[in-house]
């Protein structure tokens, strides 16, 4: 209930003097010491460092006698204990017992799966400070590294007693006189330093091989979590990089080789081809319990039925991914791509044809600015969908075009115009989210009558068809709006002014 | 939160040892448990070896000078806090008397700290009195200990009876005969003669034993120095009776 204060390390981050640390106290306390524990201690994060982000940390402890996890707060005000048996990481937060650890827990970390960011095995004594009456009136936790490597030194906290204040300050003050001093903790927020840019006047192909070697590393980042199904969002986060690549191969084709364009466009469009199935499974089961808030005459058990299929199809289709992601093409493919992009950056500027970084951006962003204008301009109420979908195309072409060239040009007009993009895309997703949907639902409750589904899974899932014909309609009206906003003066001139001309 | 009031007209009949052991084994089981010990005589307080002391005494509680969270003392065990006595305390009467709601000030202290505390634990002083009525509207469950003897079950009948005729929102009363000695025919026989009408009586009898004593020695909790004795085991079997 009571804060503990912040870890105290030995001065050159060395050992701890047990000895000295007692006789220090024993002017002022009754010390008494307690027998040391071996803890295996787990430290856990999402893969994204939602917690590190968010100034948590948490612990897995397991001692021979039993296994917690603590989470200690942004500057170590709040602390909370669970005891827990039998976890095995990854885990989702919900998977965590019920109570104030979870609660805390559960909003930072999502849908991320926590996992082991690093594990060792600490030494630790408790030592009590007793008063007069042995009463005890503060704690220290002293904690060493089993072994003699470890990126950890020895530390101690002490933790004060509610109502004991005064006895917790004068603790730390004695330590404080021993040469104990707080750790800071800089060392472990070890931020990534952004990568140089390159500048307008580079060839194209050096930036284009840059942006592709970061898709390239994003993929293989999110690969092991996504052949080990840690959570949703390894392949959600691989498939965005796929579809980076491929938009800016796309984009980029008046600066690339012709190899790009024959070998490697198809190689990535099969890799997202690959991931799809399971993606639009994943989309549906995160989306159940919003889905079943629609329902109005059904009952939200009554898609019971529609999750399982879902479960189903997932499994197999995941089999299929995995199979394909442990291919020869695949393993292939990646080998081959990285000395593709070190010959792709090794241009000889010197008397080539290929345009500057900064001519490509021009060019391309005027373009797809253009399209998205006078394609989005011809749309009425009346348009039919495909006039819609394909709207949308352009609408990302220009959001990756935007992305990709994101070094070369202006950093402020750029984040407007994205926003200004955004709210169009926002609406245009809608629309063909809830076409693709509506088709979706129809097919898979095909396959469950197939299957000798309940009536009442059949209805309840009409419901949801129904609901997403009426969300169609109110995007389509939404649209105008939407798109008034992204052509008013101002947004037009910032999209041309990052093109260069208009 | 839910209120525990360890009451009982007469004194040395094993309130406060119920109170310390049963708070004791709340917070053992990992709710965080509260001890408010109301008695002058601070024997709970001396139990958990806290110095019997509250800035501002009964008056600043009770008028609110002082909030409560100011006087808490953490026990040296995990989940359990106690709130001492103060010598003050004899006087807490006429500082009831003086507030607003001067039968209900004790439960509107209480709901200040109920975000804080899943069980809170009463530690009564042995009378009739506005602190008493405060219990009373302040507590979920009496706890009542009788010694099994005539004479404490006349005195539970006036208690039953103080309850039934007091406004509002009444507790539930739950006797349980403690230091019963069944070697003595009398006590067998009162035991076993109890009327079950006015109030639950508690299956589990607490015997009189004499490591229970010895809590006073060695001031602390008999679940904690002695976990496997037949007096632990004792209290185990009545919180389970009444816990939440
Ligand atoms: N079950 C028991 N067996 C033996 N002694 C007991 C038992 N319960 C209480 N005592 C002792 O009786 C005395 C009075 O108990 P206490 O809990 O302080 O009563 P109260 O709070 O009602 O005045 C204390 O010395 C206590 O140790
Ligand atoms: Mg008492």
């Amino acid at each position: 209930m009571t804060s503990p204060s912040a870890a105290l390390l030995a001065p050159d981050d060395g050992a701890l003097d047990l000895a000295a640390v007692v006789k220090a106290l024993s002017g002022s306390f009754a010390v008494v010491t307690g027998g040391a524990q071996v803890v295996r201690q787990a430290r856990l994060d999402t893969f994204d460092h939602r917690l590190r982000d968010a100034g948590l940390v948490l612990e897995h402890q397991v001692t021979a006698a039993e296994g917690r996890l603590v989470l200690i707060g942004p500057d170590a005000v709040t602390t909370r204990v669970t005891p827990v048996a039998g976890l095995s990481w990854p885990a989702l937060a919900g998977a965590l017992p019920e109570g104030a650890l979870r609660d805390a827990l559960a909003p930072v970390s999502g849908i991320r799966a926590l996992m082991v960011t690093s594990e060792e095995r600490r030494r630790v004594r408790r030592v009590e400070l007793h008063d007069q009456d042995g009463k005890t009136v503060a704690r220290l936790q002293l904690d060493e590294p089993v072994a003699k490597t470890s990126a950890v030194p020895a530390e101690v906290r002490v933790l004060p007693l509610r109502g004991y204040d005064e006895a917790a300050r004068r603790t730390s003050t004695i330590l404080a006189a021993l040469g104990l001093r707080p750790a800071s903790d800089d060392a472990v927020l070890d931020d990534v330093p952004p990568p140089a840019s390159p500048d307008r006047i580079a060839p194209a192909p050096v930036l284009l091989a840059g942006v592709l070697r970061e898709f390239l590393s994003a993929m293989q980042a999110n690969l092991p979590g996504l052949l080990d199904d840690v959570d949703t969002e390894f392949l959600h986060d691989f498939r965005v990089a796929v579809r980076r690549t491929r938009s800016t191969l796309k984009l980029g084709r008046p600066a690339l080789p012709d190899e790009m364009r024959s070998r490697w466009e198809p190689a990535f469009k099969w890799l997202g081809d690959l991931t799809t199935p399971v993606r639009d499974l994943d989309v549906y089961e995160l989306d159940l319990p919003v889905m079943s808030g629609w329902l109005v005459a059904a009952e939200p058990a009554d898609l019971g039925p529609f999750a399982a299929h879902l479960r189903r199809r997932r499994t197999a289709e995941r089999r299929a991914l995995v199979r394909g992601l442990r291919s020869a093409r695949f393993t292939r493919l990646v080998a081959d791509w990285e000395p593709a992009l070190t010959d792709l950056a090794d241009v000889d500027a010197e008397g080539s044809t290929v345009p500057t970084a900064g001519e490509l951006a021009d060019r391309i962003i005027t373009r797809t600015f253009r399209r998205v204008a006078r394609d989005g301009g011809a749309i009425t109420p009346d348009s039919p969908a495909e006039d819609l979908h394909s709207l949308r195309k352009r609408c990302k072409e220009l959001r990756y075009s935007l992305e990709v060239f994101s070094g070369v040009i202006d950093k402020a007009a750029r984040k407007q115009a994205v926003t200004d993009l955004k709210g169009l895309q926002d609406v245009l997703g809608r629309f063909q989210d809830s076409e693709v949907q509506r088709h979706a639902l129809r097919k898979f409750a095909e396959e469950m009558v197939t299957d000798g589904t309940s009536a009442g899974a059949v209805l309840a899932m009409g419901e949801l068809v129904g609901h997403l014909d009426g969300e169609q309609d109110r995007a389509h009206q939404d649209f105008q709006r939407a798109f008034g906003r992204f052509v008013r003066p101002s947004s037009t001139a910032r999209l041309q002014s990052l093109g260069g001309r208009g | 939160m839910r209120v525990y009031a360890s009451y009982n007209i007469k004194g040395g009949v094993g309130k406060t040892t119920t109170a310390v052991n049963l708070a004791y084994l709340s917070a053992r089981e990992g709710a965080r448990t509260l001890l408010w010990d109301l008695d002058p005589q601070a024997a709970a307080t001396f139990l958990f070896r806290v110095r019997p002391r509250v800035k501002g005494g009964s008056h600043a509680l009770v008028t609110r000078k002082r909030p409560i969270e100011e006087a808490l003392k953490a026990t040296d065990f995990e989940n359990l806090d106690l709130l001492p006595a103060d010598f003050s305390y004899r006087n807490m009467d006429l500082d009831l008397d003086d507030t607003k709601k001067r039968t209900r000030r004790l439960g509107q202290l209480l709901a200040t700290v109920a975000d804080d505390y899943d069980v809170v634990f009463l530690d009564c002083p042995p009378s009739v009195s506005l602190v008493s009525e405060n219990v009373l509207h302040a507590a979920d469950v009496l706890l009542v200990p009788l010694i099994p003897a005539t004479l404490s079950l006349r005195t539970f009948d006036q208690l039953t009876r103080f309850v039934a005729d007091s406004e509002g929102r009444r507790p539930e009363v739950v006797a349980f005969f403690s230091m019963a000695d069944r070697r003595k025919r009398l006590h067998r026989e009162v035991i076993a003669t109890i009327s079950r009408d006015q109030a639950r009586v508690a299956v589990t009898v607490i015997p009189a034993l004499s490591i229970i004593e010895q809590m006073a020695e060695l001031r602390a909790p008999v679940p904690a120095f002695a976990p496997s004795s037949v007096a632990a085991q004792c209290y185990e079997q009545l919180w389970a009776e009444v816990r939440p």
